[in-house]
């Protein structure tokens, strides 16, 4: 008779979720905003939200903050779009990937849930409110044409790409070897080393790089935070630090405390914190029923050694973050 | 309970084959056992949790709709498909650390053959074909190299993911849209057509689920996967060939990976070599939440299915809560810790009672 009582509670249990779940199905009060970041680990994210967080009180919207730990789990993030388009008003979406991610877009447009992408691209932007991001290509550009001036017109330099899939590091990967394809004096000598996606991978890929090629590299470019922070531990680990010309791209307080070392030589910085705010500001304008432009560059700034001090880049070289 | 019928009995042994054999009108005995014995209880006690949290919430109700499931059960299928052939080779009394990478290495073989103008069934031939390869090479080499399927196959894992690396040139591969057209909606959880309820992967997962179970009971093959993982010693001496068995079970796991390779690529709209990352552990942990035992002999379809559906629902329900990725992880790692418990202490109190 208790197995009987059992299995009583969990139909009765089931009922009254499902006439529950259907007596409360609506929405009121304050619209919901998702913001879905690659990953939810790094300080550049940490920073979006904080931008986020900052226009969701400004416009009286309330921000959903979910994202999957790590940056590599496409399918998880497929799910994320998926399960979170049944919950809020709205979806501010940084993709993982600029395929994978198109068809839950898509199906939360069909459910009637718009979506703002930020920071990386979808190849297909037909279903998409607006495109909020850095120019990649351009500040993959100024970070060849600073590595360029650097080493005077001359040298070998080594890029240090990002895990593949990822539109904006392959546009600053991109923009970086177009400008320095400019450059008859500069040669490249290794791009085609990925350092995936965290911190380690990368540090273990910049090391064996640094001995395969050791006494020929003159120049470094690494496209990311995660990358950065490897390069970085590889050259002090080898005593290079300094010795061969760094230019890496998104801030963090060691890579400020190394550019006043000299031992990074320049940053490209973006502004993750107006992206996260434009991003959400641009979600709340289309739910408004204003206009809403397409493509919306949030801005890349060159910091370095000369310039670290200056209010701007020192706001820009340690933005506000929310954990 | 008048009638003069007598009152059926199951035990621990018994499985849903043997239940409907046993009594074969349907009647509220056998709905008990489908809660009290398989994970299927636990499965609506997870479910109703999250039903009854979500619709107290400010902004609740959604978890109860049909959508949230459409979703549920598309997420499970991606995970249950591979674990059905984990089931059988846990069954048997060995694991596959491969699983994942066989999985995104199917997955990627079939991107290349779309981008390379082959037509839907050649492209989601090969996927199949690249999973059946690389259970038999995983079978062959456990049988042949007498080294423990943990480490044969962990380094299949690498093997595959490297090799898929290599023909994908290190990026994912993404064909164009037309050359995968039929493919297109195989995930999708909400079907066009409404009436159809789930995607195709769906139907086909439950399809799956029937024919893995059917065989596991009613085939001369299913009882030797499971004489191979009570005792391997016993079963030689009963005459059956191990090492063809093996390779059999492995090959058959593998096939089920190339099948995922297809849900994989559904999914993504690309072959990404990097895919199947963490996934072979969720896998096993289907089995294991489902009662499969890692020591074989035990585990069951429906009991893997529920796995598989348990922790989908956990992921889903914690999205719609609002719950964080971390306490999401916190979760499903205590559920499978407690699952085994309570199977160990199951096992302890039936040997004790025999």
């Amino acid at each position: 008779m208790f197995r009987r009582a059992c299995l009583f509670g969990l139909v009765a249990a089931f009922a009254a979720a499902t006439v529950l779940g259907c007596g409360s199905g609506e929405r009121s009060g304050k619209r919901r905003i998702a913001v879905i970041p690659k990953g939810t680990t790094h300080d550049f994210w940490k920073s979006v939200k904080a931008g986020a967080l900052k226009a969701g009180e400004e416009f009286g919207v309330e921000i959903v903050w979910k994202g999957t730990a790590s940056e590599e789990d496409k399918e998880k993030q497929v799910q994320l779009v998926d399960s979170l388009a049944g919950t809020v008003d709205g979806i501010c979406l940084a993709p993982i990937d600029r395929t994978s991610l198109v068809p839950p877009v898509v199906r939360a447009k069909q459910s009637g849930v718009a979506t703002v992408i930020f920071d990386s691209g979808l190849e297909d932007a037909s279903a998409i409110v607006s495109y909020v991001a850095t120019d990649n290509y351009k500040g993959g550009q100024m970070a060849g044409e600073h590595l360029a001036k650097l080493l005077g017109g001359k040298g070998n330099v080594v890029l240090l790409r990002y895990a593949a899939g990822s539109e904006s590091t392959e546009q600053r990967e991109k923009g970086f070897l177009d400008a320095i394809a400019k450059h008859p004096g500069i040669k490249v000598i290794a791009d085609n080393q990925r350092a995936g996606s965290d911190a380690e991978e990368a540090l273990r890929t910049s090391s064996s790089l640094l001995q395969s090629l050791r006494g020929q590299i003159d120049g470094v470019f690494t496209v990311c935070e995660p990358n950065n922070k490897g390069m970085l531990q590889a050259l002090e680990n080898d005593n290079q630090a300094g010795k061969i010309m760094f230019v890496g791209f998104d801030s963090d307080p060691r890579f400020v405390q190394a550019l006043k070392d000299g031992k990074m030589h320049g940053i490209v910085l973006q502004d993750p914190f107006h992206m996260g705010y434009q991003a959400v500001k641009t979600m709340v304008e289309h739910l408004e029923g204003k206009p809403v432009e397409k493509v919306i560059t949030t801005g890349e700034y060159l910091a370095t050694q000369e310039n670290m001090d200056d209010p701007r880049m020192k706001e820009l070289l340690n933005p506000p973050k929310a954990d | 309970m008048n009638d003069r019928r007598p009152e059926p009995q199951f035990d621990d042994s018994d499985t849903i084959g043997s239940v409907l054999a046993k009594k074969w009108r349907y009647d509220w005995r056998v709905t008990v056992w489908l809660f009290t014995k398989t994970a299927l209880g636990p499965l609506f006690i997870v479910w109703a949790l999250f039903a009854v949290l979500d619709a107290f919430q400010q902004y609740g109700g959604s978890f109860a709709q049909i959508r949230s499931f459409q979703l549920i059960v598309v997420h499970t299928a991606a995970v249950a498909v591979p674990a059905f052939g984990m089931t059988i080779i846990i069954i048997a009394g060995g694991i596959d650390l491969s699983v994942g990478a066989a999985m995104a290495l199917s997955a990627t073989v079939g991107a290349w053959g779309f981008l390379h103008g082959h037509s839907p069934t050649e492209a989601v031939c090969l996927c199949l074909a690249t999973g059946l390869a690389a259970g038999i090479l995983n079978g062959s080499l456990i049988s042949s190299l007498r080294v423990v399927p943990f480490i044969v196959t962990l380094g299949t894992m690498m093997i595959f993911q490297g090799a898929g690396r290599w023909l994908a040139a290190d990026t994912p591969i993404r064909p164009p849209l037309a050359s995968f057209a039929p493919l297109a909606d195989f995930q999708a959880p909400f079907p066009t057509p409404a009436w159809h309820i789930f995607s195709p992967g769906v139907w086909i997962m439950l399809l799956l689920a029937v024919a893995v179970s059917l065989v596991l009971r009613y085939t001369v093959f299913g009882r030797y996967v499971f004489a191979l993982g009570s005792n391997e010693a016993t079963a030689r001496l009963c005459g059956i060939n191990v090492p063809l068995v093996r390779i059999s079970v492995y090959a058959l796991g593998g096939l089920f990976a190339g099948v995922a390779g297809v849900y994989q690529f559904a999914t993504l709209y690309q072959g990404n070599p990097m895919g199947g990352v963490g996934k072979e552990l969720r896998i096993i942990a289907a089995v294991v939440v489902g009662g499969g035992s890692l020591s074989g002999g035990r585990g069951s379809v429906l009991g893997t299915l529920s796995g598989a559906a348990i922790m989908a629902v956990i992921d889903h329900g914690c999205t719609t809560l609002g719950i964080g990725d971390m306490y999401q992880d916190i979760l499903i790692g205590a559920i499978i810790v407690a699952a085994v418990a309570v199977d160990q202490y199951r096992q302890r109190k039936m040997a004790a009672a025999v």
